[in-house]
C-alpha cells in the first residue's frame, strides 16, 4: 500500500513548533486576519483617511482655492455663536424626535398586522417595502409634485373630506411636519421588518397559558408581546435615530432647507458651508461638532436600551 | 516503530486543562479507542491529534514524523467527522476524490483508487448523487470512502455512529472493524459508548477529566480495571461495588453480620464483582463464597433478568438467565467466586492489588458454614 | 384584534369573528395603500400627457396613456449617458465590494473578530459629508475629477459594509466540520475558502450584491458633489430635471420611474431575503 506517497511533503522530521509557528497556528485565529487585509485597506483610505484630514481641516480657515491658515479651535468658538447652527440643531433634534416616533409606532403595528398569516401576504409585504427601497431623490420629486399647493393631489384628498389646502413644504410652519411625512412614509417598512423579526421568533408557550388563564388580546400584547420585543423596538429605534439625524436627500431635493432655512439641519447647513460657501475649514469643524452629536445620540440610546432589558 | 505516538499532549482553555498531560501509542494496523464520558477531552485530544487544535505542550509523532507543528493537510491524516461533513454542493464522487484532487494526484490514479473504494463500501450506485439525496447509513459509508481512500497512515473517527439507529450502529460497527483489518489501518476511535469499544477495539485509552485512566486491551480492561471509575464505565450492567466494614474474623459487606470475605481490615475499602459473575445458589458450593441476602428488586429483561438484592446495607445486582421464580424478599444466596472480586480503596478509588491475596479461600469458608 | 400577536389564520366563528376580520381586511389596506398610492401617482403623472397632469381637479387614469414624457426625458438631455454611468459606477462598486468584502466577512466570522466589525458600523453612523470633503479635495488634487473613479472608489463607503456585515451574518452558519474535513483532505485556509466556503455562500452573495447594488443605485449626495455634467448618475440627473423644468411634472413622472424601475424589481426579486436578512441583520 502506498502509505506515505501523498503526504511526504519533504518534511521528515520537523522541529517542535517554534514561536511564530505557534502565532498562526492553524485554528489561531490570526490566520483568518489575511482575508480581512484588503477590506481594512479599503475602509483605512476611505474612512480613516477622510476622517484624520477632516480633524485637520477643522483646526484651519480654509476656503477652497485660497491659502489656509492655522486658527486653533477658532471654528468650534464660532460654531457656538453661530445663530443658524445653533437653530439647526434645535430644528435636527425636532426632525429626529419627530421621524423616529411616527415610524415607530407605524413600524410596530405594522408588524404586528404582517405577523399574521392572510391570503397574500407575501405579495403585499414585498410592496410594503418598496417605499425604503426606492431612490430616496426620485421618491423625494413625486412628493414635491403632490405638495404643490393648488395642483398637488394631496390637498386635493383634503378638500374631498372637507379640510382646507395646506401649504406643506411651503410654509416655515408645516415644512417640518411635512418632511416628516415623507421620511415616514419612506422608512417605516424598516421598522417593521425589524420588529417583524423580532415578532417572529417569539415562543408561542406564553400565550397559550395565557389564553387557559382568560386574557384578552390587549392584555397580552401589554404583558407579553411588548416586553419581549422591546429589544428589537430599541434597534429599530436606534437605526431611525440615527438615520434621521442624518437625514439628506429629502430635505435637500424638496426645499433645499427652505423656505428661508425653516427646514435647514445640521447636514444641509453643512452642505451649505462646504460646498455653497467653499469653507470647508468650518464645515470641518461642523462635522466634527455633527459626529459628537450622533455619538451621543447613540450612546444615550445604547444606555436606554441597557436599561429596558433589566426593565 | 509505532504508527502513532502521542507524549505528553495537553490542552488547557484559559485556566482549565482539557487534555492533561496525555500519553499513549499504537502499532501500525491497530484499532485504538478514545473512550469515555462526555467532556473527558476525548474529541479534543482527536482534534489535537488532527491539528484541528494547536497544543500547549507535549509532541505527536505519527509514522515516525514529528507532525506537532504542521498544518492538518500535512499530518498523514484522514478523519471522518461524527457529522460526516459531506460537501453538499459536490458529488458523491466528487467527495471522494477531493483529497485527491486537492493533492494533485494523477487522474489515472484516482479513477484506479475510487473504483477500489466504491466497490469495497458499495457505493457503485451512489456516485453521481448528492449528500442531501442519500440516507443516513449512506452518508457515513461516503465519509468512510473519502477517509480510506487517502490511503493515509492514520484514520481519526470522531464518533462516527453516534447519528445512525441502533440496529444500523451493530451492522456498520463490524462493517468498520472488517474493512480496518481488511486494510490494515491505523485507527483511533472516538466514542463513549463502551460496548462499541470493547467489540472493536486492540487497545482501549479510558479518558476522565482529560487524563488517561486506564490504557489496555479491552480484556484487561473488563478483568482487571485500575480504578473505580474504569470498573463502573466497562459492562452492563455495571460492576457491583459495595462497601466493606470490619468484622468478626475479617472484612465483611457493610452492615451485614457476615461471612468474612477478606483476612484483613476492611473500612476503607471497596468490593467489586460482576453481575454476571455472580450465581444465585440454593446450598454453599464449594467453588465460590457464599452471601446471603434478600431480593429487593426483579427485572425480567427475557434472555435474563435484572435481581437486586439487599446484603447489610449495600445492594448487589445479579445476572440470571431466563426467568427468576423468586419474589420480592424472598432470602437468597449469592454465590461469589474469589477469582471475580476486585478491591479497591474507597478513597481514592484505585484498585488493591496487594490485598487479593487475603481474599478468603473457599474451603476456609465452607467449614464456617457447616458450623 | 391586531394585538394579538400569536400565528395562524384570522378569526373565530360567529358575527364577532366574522366583524374581526373585517376590521383586520380593513387595517391591512389601511397599511399598505399609502406604498402602493404614491406609487401608482407617480405612474400616473408619468404616462398622462401635459394637459391632463396640470388638471385640477387631478384626473388619475391617464386617458388616453402617453410615452411621450419618456420621449422627453430621453430626448432633452442625455439620460442613456446617464443610465451608463449608473451601472458603471454601481456595478464596478458593488463587484470590487463582493471582492474585497466576502473574504473579510470569511475572516471576521471565523476568527469571531467583531471588533472589526465595529468599523462597519462606524461607516454607517457617519454622515456622508464627512467622507465627501476630505475626498472631493483628494481628487481634485489627484486631477481624477471628470472620471467616474471618484464616484466609484466613493461609493465603496456603501458597499463595502453592506457586503461584510451580510456575509459575516451568512459565514457563521456554515457549518465549521466541513471545512474541517477540507483542511485535513490538505487544503490551505485560502483553498478550503475558494472550494468549499465559497460555492456554498452563493445564496448569501446574490443578496449582499443586491442589496450594495441597490443602496449605491440609490445614491444622490455623493453624485451631486464629485459629479460633473458628464458624469452625473441617475439620482443627480433626475434631480437637475426638476431644477430646470418646473412644472413639467410629465417628464419629472417619468424620469424618477427610470430612476426608480432597476431597485424597485431588485427588491421584488429577493423581497423575501431581505425580510429574514434585513431583519437578522439588523439586530446589531
Amino acid at each position: 500500500m502506498s502509505s506515505g506517497t501523498i503526504f511526504s511533503d519533504g518534511v521528515d522530521e520537523a522541529a517542535p513548533p517554534g514561536r511564530l509557528a505557534r502565532y498562526f497556528a492553524i485554528d489561531g485565529k490570526r490566520r483568518y486576519m489575511l482575508f480581512v487585509l484588503p477590506a481594512l485597506a479599503v475602509m483605512f483610505a476611505v474612512i480613516i483617511f477622510p476622517w484624520l484630514f477632516t480633524f485637520f481641516m477643522s483646526v484651519h480657515d480654509w476656503r477652497i482655492g485660497q491659502t489656509k491658515t492655522f486658527v486653533g479651535l477658532q471654528n468650534y468658538a464660532h460654531l457656538l455663536h453661530d445663530e443658524r447652527f445653533v437653530n439647526a440643531v434645535i430644528r435636527t433634534l425636532v426632525y429626529t424626535v419627530l421621524a423616529t416616533v411616527a415610524p415607530l409606532v407605524l413600524g410596530v403595528l405594522s408588524a404586528l398586522v404582517f405577523h399574521r398569516k392572510f391570503p397574500l401576504r407575501g405579495l403585499l409585504r414585498g410592496i410594503f417595502i418598496m417605499p425604503m427601497m426606492a431612490t430616496p431623490v426620485a421618491v423625494a420629486l413625486v412628493w414635491t409634485m403632490m405638495f404643490h399647493p393648488q395642483l398637488g393631489v394631496l390637498n386635493y384628498l383634503l378638500s374631498l373630506v372637507g379640510i382646507p389646502p395646506s401649504l406643506w413644504v411651503f410654509d416655515q410652519a408645516t415644512v417640518i411636519p411635512s418632511l416628516v411625512l415623507v421620511e415616514t412614509w419612506q422608512w417605516t417598512p424598516l421598522v417593521m421588518l425589524i420588529v417583524l423579526g423580532g415578532l417572529a421568533s417569539l415562543p408561542s408557550e406564553p400565550y397559550e397559558s395565557a389564553l387557559i388563564d382568560g386574557a384578552t388580546p390587549w392584555q397580552m400584547f401589554r404583558r407579553i408581546t411588548f416586553p419581549l420585543v422591546l429589544p428589537f423596538i430599541m434597534v429599530a429605534t436606534i437605526i431611525r435615530t440615527i438615520d434621521a439625524v442624518k437625514a439628506f436627500d429629502t430635505i435637500f431635493v424638496i426645499t433645499l432647507g427652505g423656505p428661508g432655512t425653516a427646514s435647514e439641519t445640521i447636514n444641509l447647513y453643512l452642505y451649505t458651508q462646504a460646498f455653497a460657501f467653499y469653507q470647508i475649514g468650518y464645515a470641518s469643524a461642523m462635522v466634527v461638532v455633527f459626529m459628537v452629536v450622533i455619538m451621543a445620540l447613540c450612546l444615550l440610546l445604547l444606555y436606554l436600551r441597557q436599561r429596558a432589558q433589566w426593565a | 516503530m509505532s504508527a502513532i505516538s502521542v507524549e505528553g499532549v495537553s490542552k488547557l482553555w484559559g485556566e482549565a486543562r482539557a487534555v492533561d498531560h496525555v500519553s499513549f501509542a499504537a502499532p501500525s494496523g491497530a484499532l485504538l479507542v478514545l473512550l469515555g464520558p462526555s467532556g473527558c477531552g476525548k474529541s479534543t485530544t482527536l482534534r489535537l491529534v488532527a491539528g484541528l487544535e494547536t497544543a500547549d505542550e507535549g509532541r505527536i509523532v505519527v509514522a515516525g514524523r514529528d507532525v506537532t507543528g504542521l498544518p492538518p493537510a500535512a499530518r498523514g491524516i484522514a478523519m471522518v467527522f461524527q457529522s460526516y461533513a459531506l460537501f453538499p454542493h459536490l458529488t458523491v464522487t466528487e467527495n471522494i476524490l477531493f483529497g485527491l484532487r486537492v493533492r494533485k494526484v494523477a487522474a489515472a490514479e484516482r479513477r484506479g483508487r475510487l473504483a477500489r473504494t466504491a466497490e469495497l463500501l458499495g457505493l457503485g450506485a451512489l456516485l453521481q448523487r448528492k449528500p442531501s439525496q442519500l440516507s443516513g447509513g449512506q452518508q457515513q459509508r461516503v465519509a468512510l470512502a473519502r477517509a480510506i481512500i487517502a490511503e493515509a497512515p492514520l484514520c481519526l473517527m470522531d464518533e462516527p455512529l453516534s447519528n445512525l439507529d441502533a440496529q444500523l450502529r451493530h451492522e456498520m460497527r463490524r462493517e468498520i472493524r472488517t474493512l480496518q483489518q481488511k486494510l490494515g489501518m491505523t485507527m483511533i476511535y472516538v466514542t463513549h459508548d463502551q460496548s462499541e469499544a470493547m467489540s472493536m477495539a486492540d487497545q482501549v485509552i479510558l479518558l476522565r477529566d482529560g487524563r488517561i485512566e486506564q490504557d489496555a486491551p479491552p480484556a484487561e480492561l473488563y478483568a482487571r480495571p485500575e480504578t473505580v471509575f474504569a470498573a463502573r464505565f466497562i459492562g452492563t450492567p455495571p460492576m457491583n461495588l459495595v462497601r466493606l466494614a470490619d468484622g468478626p474474623g475479617g472484612a465483611v459487606i457493610a452492615g451485614s453480620m457476615g461471612p468474612a470475605l477478606l483476612a484483613a481490615r476492611g473500612n476503607g475499602l471497596l468490593l467489586g464483582v460482576r453481575p454476571e459473575e455472580i450465581a444465585l445458589i440454593d446450598r454453599p458450593a464449594l467453588h465460590c463464597l457464599a452471601v446471603p441476602a434478600v431480593v429487593a428488586a426483579i427485572e425480567y429483561l427475557g434472555a435474563d433478568s435484572t435481581v437486586s438484592c439487599a446484603v447489610g446495607s449495600e445492594t448487589i445486582t445479579v445476572r440470571a438467565p431466563g426467568h427468576v421464580t423468586l419474589s420480592v424478599g424472598a432470602a437468597v444466596t449469592l454465590g461469589l467466586p474469589p477469582g471475580a472480586l476486585h478491591l479497591f480503596d474507597a478513597a481514592t478509588g484505585r484498585r488493591r492489588d496487594e490485598l487479593t491475596g487475603a481474599i478468603v479461600a473457599t474451603a476456609r469458608l465452607a467449614s464456617t458454614i457447616t458450623n | 384584534m391586531m394585538s394579538s400577536a400569536a400565528t395562524g389564520p384570522v378569526g373565530h366563528a360567529g358575527l364577532r369573528g366574522l366583524l374581526g376580520r373585517v376590521a383586520f381586511f380593513f387595517s391591512v389596506v389601511v397599511i399598505v395603500s399609502p406604498a402602493i398610492l404614491v406609487f401608482l401617482w407617480m405612474l400616473s403623472l408619468a404616462f398622462k400627457n401635459e394637459i391632463d397632469n396640470i388638471a385640477y381637479p387631478p384626473i388619475f387614469i391617464p386617458n388616453p396613456p402617453t410615452l411621450a414624457n419618456f420621449v422627453s426625458v430621453f430626448a432633452n438631455s442625455p439620460f442613456a449617458l446617464y443610465t451608463l454611468n449608473s451601472i458603471i459606477v454601481t456595478g464596478s462598486a458593488t463587484l470590487l465590494a463582493l471582492l474585497v468584502g466576502v473574504p473579510a466577512g470569511y475572516g471576521i466570522a471565523k476568527a469571531r473578530a467583531y471588533k472589526l466589525g465595529v468599523l462597519v458600523l462606524l461607516a454607517r453612523l457617519t454622515p456622508g459629508l464627512s467622507f465627501l470633503i476630505p475626498l472631493y479635495i483628494l481628487f481634485q488634487v489627484l486631477g481624477l475629477t471628470g472620471t467616474l473613479v471618484p464616484m466609484v472608489i466613493t461609493h465603496l463607503v456603501i458597499t463595502v459594509p453592506i457586503v461584510a456585515w451580510i456575509m459575516i451574518g451568512f459565514f457563521e452558519t456554515l457549518p465549521a466540520d466541513i471545512e474541517e474535513a477540507a483542511l485535513i483532505d490538505g487544503c490551505t485556509l485560502w483553498q478550503a475558502f475558494r472550494r468549499i466556503a465559497l460555492p456554498l455562500s452563493r445564496p448569501g452573495i446574490v443578496v449582499a450584491a443586491i442589496l450594495s447594488f441597490i443602496f449605491s443605485w440609490n445614491n444622490f449626495i455623493f453624485g451631486v458633489v464629485l459629479a460633473g455634467r458628464e458624469t452625473r448618475t441617475l439620482p443627480v440627473a433626475v434631480y437637475n430635471v426638476l431644477t430646470f423644468e418646473q412644472l413639467s411634472w410629465g417628464p419629472l413622472a417619468a424620469a424618477a420611474l427610470v430612476v426608480m424601475l432597476p431597485v424597485l424589481i431588485l427588491t421584488i426579486v429577493i423581497q423575501r431575503e431581505i425580510v429574514s436578512g434585513l431583519a437578522a441583520g439588523g439586530i446589531k
